[in-house]
């Protein structure tokens, strides 16, 4: 562990995995822009990370109100605890039995898994249960011998050993981590993995309540990496191999993964989702629906709408993409779409505003796709951009990404006065459609169309900007969406009182320190 | 004794009668050791000479002093003897046999240093009476054995089997031969003939030991090395030797049951003979041992570990660490048995061979309870060679620690009890160390597994 600046306490703790502040990009940007925007509360910051090498220099400029920097590794090698035998507290493993049983039994009602975590902290904080017995006593290698002959599919028992040390081996270093973080009223955990499951064991040694904010889906996106790992080990023969069963170890990694996320889900106060289909996709990871909200991200609209004031009056023919050119984008689609839109529309113009250079192989094949296709009048490569100067000269906004979260730009553009053609990807379909009554009242913003489908998004494109009615009652709908529901004001108002909320309770418990919670659910 | 097993293994593989025996002759000469070759040394030279020497007390006299010899050489050498094998086999396993040589050399040096001054001081101090050449004969045989003691690891070391045997041939048949030469000159001539064959067996060795392990440079001192040398068995190898006399020192320097023969030296004539020929009888169950470990045990142990290492599964693991229970309790069985069937025809030829040897009869009950002796002192080796393998250096050092102590004890105890006793002190040593062994075996290999991967 390293502090990089040392507080006393602090009105928030963030615990951050592998973002802010060593990482630049979108969670991290948010991070900070969070800081800002609620200079009345002082910021702990906990990051957690996997190695010191990964990570270079702060990207960040920390704000004055964080008190509090630690910086703790998860792989590093630390000291090896010294190797004594010992038998190990039967007692103990018992209850590491039901827990890992429960975790199997992802239906376990949340206060027993919550209750036995408990229990064994309480074990290891009084000595029962150190991390020498997890790693050197017989009672630890019965029960994970018991484990391999009961459930390994795989047959190399020295791969399955390891895989169950290294998999538990930050689990140790995250509790220790419990003891010696400094004193906040509220944990703040921007996603599940580790990060989330340092605040349901924050959580559960305080009392303190904790706040889940997820972006992506941390579970979801492990499990992509894990799908595509070569470190993890596949020893089945080739004729007892088959390919349309996961290999054991990487089962195993995903559902360790699964299984952190649902003790964050259980232990935290409020989960909060940018958008809604990330929100049901807590719920199904078995995050109770009562405590889920949507806060999404919120853009600054005075700014925008300066940029709206500079539009003509006339529709531009001008349909823009705005995103950097790589696979996930999909701007082959877009390319393959045009195609038929030129058909239609002969004077219409496509942009592609968006840097280039992360996969130029793909770059390149998209400029011989225009080239093959006769379009190089009609589909221009901008490079990077500011949308300010780019967007009151555009008609429509398309995203024929593969996949997005809640992608600002569509807002950004809602406030500029452009719709938009999206993908059913993330939030797309909400941010066009709407959520809920009073959100689809507004109407629709623009079109979503399927993943892939030049065709479907020719359509789409030709539909809007031939009609200039529907164009101009979906414009009238995207800048009233934005400004009812998307704004800076309205997520820092929802953090607000999120955070009023969550703050309340942690002065209601200090002031009341017997109720502490433990056990007696 | 690591690289024995592929030269057996070899003469298994043929699958002959003949190859199964050459084997075990081969096993037996191997695991029997020197020390029970140059015993029937030189006994075969006393029996040889028997009506040429006059008078006769010569003979003894001179077997005496050669047992001295090997007593002292063997347990002083002890503190080298293991600690330097599991250096060689440690820098061969790494790869680096170029440093075996040189290594050899400081150890010899040293050995002959150290010997040489601690025989020079015991001639000059305890034979005040004798003669010049007898004194100076038993320091050049003092220091010419200790050096051979290590030549012997150093060869067994390199797995030069063969050539070991070939040089015992040379060796111990040259020194029959000049001793029996020589022995018109009395005790000098016996002793002078038995050095000089020894001295023929250490120049052959050290000869092939130059020739098949050439090296950059002549002598280094790296097995004294912190990083290579393992104290516990620098003291299981003193413990073992020493234990192993122990109740023959006890029961030379005991008034009633040993007389004087030589300036200081004393034999127990009571004691010796029947232990002497009991060792004759260990050769087949060590060699039984020596195969069954080298062969089959060396499997199932490469077995497990490749298994831990590559990735079996823990069924298979847990299989191959079975069957090496099985082969190291099958190879128990066998020593029992063999030692028993060899016990068996003493005790029934016991008196024949006594009438035979010319050795009173009186010795038959300390022949027969040395025979056990001998027998459990197999199997205690046998264990202690599992323990070598599994590297539990500390259970061998506890193992040879309480072996002496309770030699020392038991065998002072029948001392006092009387004669009808002797014998007991050292059967009972093993028999609790053995116990004591099987314990430990059997808590080993129960947490064998949980060893190799939770606690490394």
């Amino acid at each position: 562990m390293t502090v990089l600046k040392q507080g006393q306490s602090a009105d928030i703790g963030l615990l951050l995995e592998g973002t802010y502040p060593f990482v630049s990009g979108g969670v991290s940007s948010w991070v900070h822009q969070m800081i800002q925007g609620f200079p009345e509360h002082t910021f702990a910051l906990c990051f957690i990370g996997s190695q010191a090498s990964d990570y270079g220099e702060m990207r960040y400029q920390l704000p004055a109100n964080v008190v509090h920097l630690e910086v703790h590794y998860l792989h590093e090698p630390n000291g090896k605890v010294p190797v004594i035998k010992r038998k190990g507290n039967k007692q103990v493993f018992k209850e590491i039995r039901c827990l890992h049983e429960q975790y199997r039994h992802a239906d376990t009602p949340k206060g027993e898994t919550a209750s036995l975590l408990t229990s064994i902290m309480q074990h290891r904080n009084e000595g029962r249960y150190a991390e020498s017995d997890f790693l050197y006593s017989r009672e630890s290698w019965d029960y994970i011998t018991e484990q391999y002959r009961a459930r390994c599919t795989d047959p190399s028992f020295v791969d399955y050993f390891w895989t169950v040390r290294i998999m538990h081996s930050p689990l140790w270093k995250l509790m220790a981590l419990t003891e010696t973080f400094i004193p906040v009223k509220v944990y703040h955990t921007i996603s599940t993995g580790y990060a989330g499951f340092l605040g349901a064991l924050m959580k559960q040694r305080t009392g303190k309540p904790l706040i889940l904010s997820e972006h992506g889906i941390y579970t979801k996106e492990r499990k992509i990496d894990l799908f595509q790992a070569e470190w993890i080990r596949d020893n089945r023969g080739t004729l007892t191999k088959d390919s349309s069963e996961v290999a054991y170890f990487r089962h195993l990694w995903i559902r360790f993964f699964e299984a952190l996320g649902r003790d964050c889900y259980h232990h935290a106060d409020r989960i909060i989702a940018l958008y809604e289909a990330n929100r049901l996709r807590q719920i199904k990871d078995g995050a109770p629906a009562e405590r889920t909200e949507n806060i999404p991200n919120g853009i600054n609209l005075p700014h925008l709408a300066q940029v709206r004031a500079q539009r003509s009056d006339t529709i531009p023919l001008t349909i823009c993409l705005i995103g950097r050119v790589v696979p996930i984008k999909d701007i082959k689609t877009f390319i393959r779409a045009m195609r038929t839109v030129v058909n239609q529309l002969p004077d219409a113009e496509a942009w592609i505003a968006g840097p280039e250079n992360e996969d130029p192989d793909y770059a390149a094949d998209c400029r011989s796709l225009v080239k093959g296709l006769g379009l190089t009048d009609n589909v221009k490569f901008l490079g990077f951009q500011r949308i300010d100067e780019l967007l009151p000269k555009v008609g429509l906004l398309v995203l024929s990404s593969i996949s997005e979260a809640l992608p600002l730009v569509i807002l950004e553009g809602y406030a500029a006065g452009v719709p938009c053609v999206s993908t059913d990807v993330g939030s797309c379909r909400q941010l066009v459609e709407g959520l809920g009554p009073i959100d689809r009242s507004i109407g629709l913003s623009g079109e979503i169309v399927g993943i892939a489908n030049p065709t479907e998004l020719a359509t789409a494109i030709v539909g809007l900007l031939s009609n200039p009615d529907r164009w101009r009652a979906a414009q009238a709908a995207g800048i009233s969406r934005v400004e009812r529901y998307y704004t800076q004001e309205q997520m820092f108002g929802s953090y607000r009182s999120v955070y009023e909320e969550c703050l309340n309770k942690s002065d209601a418990l200090a002031a009341t320190p017997t109720s502490c919670p433990r056990g007696k659910h | 004794m690591a690289g024995i097993g592929f030269e057996l293994r070899k003469l298994l593989k043929r699958d002959s009668l003949l190859g199964m025996m050459q084997a075990y002759a081969y096993a037996s000469i191997i695991s029997s050791g020197p020390w029970v070759l140059s015993i029937i040394g030189i006994l075969v030279i006393g029996l040889m000479s028997v009506s040429m020497v006059v008078p006769e007390f010569l003979i003894t006299q001179f077997q005496v002093s050669v047992t001295y010899l090997i007593a002292f050489s063997l347990t002083l050498t002890g503190f080298a003897q293991l600690a330097f094998t599991r250096f060689t086999a440690d820098r061969l396993f790494e790869k680096r046999a170029h440093v075996i040589l040189p290594n050899f050399n400081g150890l010899l040096l040293w050995v002959t240093l150290l010997t040489g001054l601690f025989g020079t001081l015991v001639i000059i101090f305890l034979f005040p009476n004798q003669s010049v050449m007898y004194r100076l004969l038993m320091l050049a045989g003092f220091v010419v054995m200790s050096d051979i003691w290590i030549a012997t690891i150093f060869l067994s070391g390199m797995k030069q089997y063969k050539a070991i045997v070939n040089l015992f041939a040379i060796g111990y048949g040259s020194t029959v031969l000049f001793a029996l030469l020589l022995r018109p000159y009395g005790l000098e001539g016996l002793l002078g003939g038995f050095v000089l064959g020894q001295f023929i067996l250490l120049i052959g060795m050290v000869i092939l030991i130059l020739r098949n392990y050439p090296s950059d440079y002549f002598i280094a001192f790296d097995f004294m090395d912190k990083r290579y040398l393992f104290w516990s068995l620098v003291w299981v190898g003193f413990f073992y030797n020493f234990g192993l006399w122990l109740d023959k020192f006890m029961f030379w320097f005991y008034e009633p049951t040993s007389q004087a023969i030589i300036g200081p030296l004393r034999a127990s004539l009571i004691y010796d003979i029947p232990v002497f020929l009991a060792y004759l009888s260990i050769i087949p169950g060590m060699a039984v041992f020596l195969v069954k470990m080298e062969t089959d045990f060396v499997e199932f142990y490469d077995n497990f570990y490749n298994a831990v290492r590559d990735g079996g599964s823990l069924e298979y693991i847990e299989e191959m660490r079975n069957e090496m229970v099985f082969t190291v309790r099958q190879g128990i069985y066998q020593i029992i048995k063999i030692q028993s069937i060899a016990a068996l025809t003493v005790f029934v030829a016991g008196e024949i061979i006594l009438n035979t040897l010319n050795i009173s009869l009186l010795y038959l009950p300390l022949l027969f309870v040395n025979l056990i002796s001998v027998g459990l002192q197999v199997v205690f080796l046998g264990i202690l060679n599992v323990f070598f393998y599994l590297d539990k250096r500390r259970i061998v050092l506890v193992l040879t620690g309480l072996f002496v102590v309770f030699n020392g004890l038991f065998t002072g105890l029948t001392l006092y009890l009387g004669p009808k006793f002797y014998g007991y002190g050292l059967a009972a040593a093993l028999l609790i160390c053995i116990m004591l062994g099987f314990k430990y075996l059997d808590k080993v290999f129960d947490e064998l597994e949980y060893r190799t991967f939770m606690l490394q």
